[in-house]
């Protein structure tokens, strides 16, 4: 079963803004990445999905369960973009709270707490007044409130935006950790790095759409270079199916080009082509293309498509 | 919903303003006990000389009037605190986004305004309450015997009864506000129609003193708006009221009632309130927050 699934799920403010027509689902024991600039309507879908808003159209399910049921938001832990929390409470305190509205029993309340606090690097912190928290620790209590209950799915909305490096690689391994237990990340993000990382799918949302949805290994694939050194500094001939190469500096009678690919698998068939035609080759090397470049391809072509629908 | 409302009563406790009105308040009692010693004392030097229904008759006024005045500023207290805890209730936690991560839970929103409602209220009621027990024993107390008025204990737990119920309807009506409005909006709203729900009391009672029918009318219009007035002076009267007092027209004055809320109105406020909260749980059920 789909742990995440929306069919055209809208949700705007007056017709305007917020996130229009997404259809989705969300496999389990993945980590899922919602990726898109700021105001692109990723914290619109995720309130949405948890029934802080209500939604101006299509259809949402989380576990099976229609969003906006309390049933929905049984298994269910997130972490807001703009996470406050009552700071009159310790962190322990609020975390008690929580286990309290979850109906975590009571005899495992105390170790389960004492578990995520761990977790979320916060021992021995616990017991300060939220009001004194840092924003990092202010996140970091966020994420154990988030994961207190052992939800099946966790939605973090920009969950590092308030932390250090290393906070984000804390972050990062949580998610990993989270996944490899089974569960499903539904990660928000404007940062192509982070959901880079971690993301198992992805969608690309602009502007309230999704542009792309898929894998992010396929997705990525869009703009695939391969640097390679050849001997010798005269001219190669690569296989036709390379439409258009650079040639680079030569250095030591070596000459370095940069090829476009259609499709990383490629690479094989070039080196094969080049053996064949006996030129030596020193260094293959892919590039990852530039994270910003990818996105924008996409975005690009979304667009495209768009103004070729409306002819 | 006991979660929300045991979290709302810990989160006033925890507020430094609690700990302020609780001072406040004492100084209040404190004052109000001190003027009750001597006005006591004086009262009792001074109705030595005459006896007879004259020194009777005054002593009953002014000790009527004493415990109105320290019962009508209670309510006052008890209605702005009631007001100003109530109006940000829910307002409060949508706009600095704390109230996301309790909706998120498997909690309906129902069961959060309820939690709040019955927080606050809980703690406004039980402020009411000790408030009124507080002045009545100092006045029957420290006023010795000169003060002292006839109340029964009956008497007294009805009295009391009606005096909780303003907590509750302005609590009601409070987070009723706020699960629309900005806590700023709410609280003007509140405060007008309280202050309203005053003025139409004052002259309903002055219809009554110079027996104006128009002017009864219009000041009980008002307690239907908001029936807030017309439950401290249904309290007056019963708490003043003792059937076999035949003085008891002439106990009554400015922080008294002349003209008399029925019973039917005291139920009217129960039902009021009520229906504030059962108005405020639709109004937030399919509100973005
Ligand atoms: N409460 C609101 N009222 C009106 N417009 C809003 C509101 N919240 C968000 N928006 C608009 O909806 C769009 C999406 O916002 P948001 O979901 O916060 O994006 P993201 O999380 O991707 O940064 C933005 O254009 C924003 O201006
Ligand atoms: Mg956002």
């Amino acid at each position: 079963m789909d742990v995440i699934q929306t069919k055209s799920l809208t949700k705007t403010y007056d017709g305007k803004g917020g996130i229009s027509d997404v259809t989705l689902s969300v496999g389990e024991g993945i980590v899922y990445g919602f990726l898109g600039p700021n105001g692109s309507g990723k914290s619109t879908f995720v309130r949405t999905l948890l029934g802080l808003l209500q939604p101006t159209g299509g259809e949402g399910y989380i576990l099976g369960e229609p969003i906006g049921t309390t049933k929905s938001r049984e298994q269910v832990g997130y972490l807001p973009e703009l996470f406050r929390y009552p700071d009159w409470l310790t962190g322990k305190q609020l975390l008690e709270s929580h286990a309290e509205l979850c109906k975590i029993p009571a005899r495992q309340r105390s170790r389960r707490i004492e578990e995520v606090i761990e977790l979320v690097g916060m021992a021995g912190r616990e017991t300060g007044r939220i009001s004194g928290f840092s924003k990092g620790m202010s996140q970091r209590i966020g994420l154990a409130c988030a994961i207190l209950n052992d939800p099946k799915v966790i939605f973090l909305d920009e969950p590092t935006s308030a932390l250090d490096p290393i906070g984000r690689k804390d972050v990062r391994d949580l998610m990993v950790y989270l996944r490899d237990q089974g569960k499903t990340v539904f990660l928000n993000s404007h940062l192509l790095y982070e959901v880079e990382s971690v993301c198992d799918n992805v969608s690309i949302v602009h502007q309230g759409e999704i542009v792309a949805q898929g894998a992010w290994r396929e997705l990525m694939m869009t703009e695939a270079q391969v640097e390679i050194v050849t001997a010798g500094t005269g001219a190669v001939q690569f296989p036709p199916f390379i439409k258009s190469w650079q040639k680079g500096n030569e250095e030591e009678g070596r000459t370095r080009w940069i090829l476009q690919l259609e499709d990383e698998r490629d690479i094989p068939k070039i080196l094969h082509h080049l053996s064949s035609g006996k030129v030596d080759v020193h260094e293959v090397k892919p590039i990852t293309p530039h994270l910003e470049d990818v996105f924008m391809h996409w975005v690009n072509r979304k667009k495209e498509s768009a103004y070729v629908d409306n002819r | 919903m006991w979660t929300i409302g045991k979290l709302t009563v810990k989160e006033m406790i925890s507020k430094r303003i609690f700990l302020i009105t609780i001072i406040m308040t004492l100084i209040f009692l404190a004052l109000y006990g001190t003027a009750i010693y001597f006005a006591g004392k004086e009262g009792a030097e001074a109705g030595d000389g005459g006896q007879g229904t004259e020194a009777f008759l005054m002593q009953q006024f002014v000790a009527s009037q004493l415990l109105g005045v320290g019962l009508y500023f209670s309510s006052f207290i008890t209605a702005l605190l009631a007001i100003m805890s109530s109006v940000s209730a829910i307002s409060g936690e949508v706009s600095s986004h704390q109230i996301d991560t309790w909706l998120m839970r498997p909690i309906s929103r129902s069961q959060f305004v309820l939690g709040k409602f019955l927080g606050l209220a809980f703690l406004l009621i039980a402020y009411a309450i000790s408030l009124f027990f507080s002045i009545i024993f100092l006045h029957q107390g420290i006023g010795a015997e000169w003060m002292a008025l006839d109340i029964e204990p009956f008497q007294m737990i009805k009295a009391v009864s009606v005096f909780a119920i303003q907590p509750f309807v302005l609590v009601a009506f409070g987070v009723l506000l706020s699960t629309r409005m900005t806590t700023l909006n709410a609280g003007i709203v509140a405060i007008i129609l309280y202050g309203a729900a005053f003025i139409g009391g004052f002259i309903e009672q002055f219809g009554a003193v110079v027996e104006k029918t128009s002017l009864v009318n219009i000041g009980i219009v008002m307690s239907l708006v908001f029936p807030i007035d017309s439950m401290y002076r249904k309290m007056t009267i019963l708490l003043f009221d003792s059937a076999d007092n035949p003085l008891s027209i002439a106990q009554g004055g400015m922080f008294t009632s002349i003209s008399t809320p029925g019973n039917i109105m005291v139920w009217y406020a129960v039902l009021y309130g009520a229906a504030a909260v059962v108005f405020s749980i639709y109004s937030f059920k399919n509100r973005d927050v």
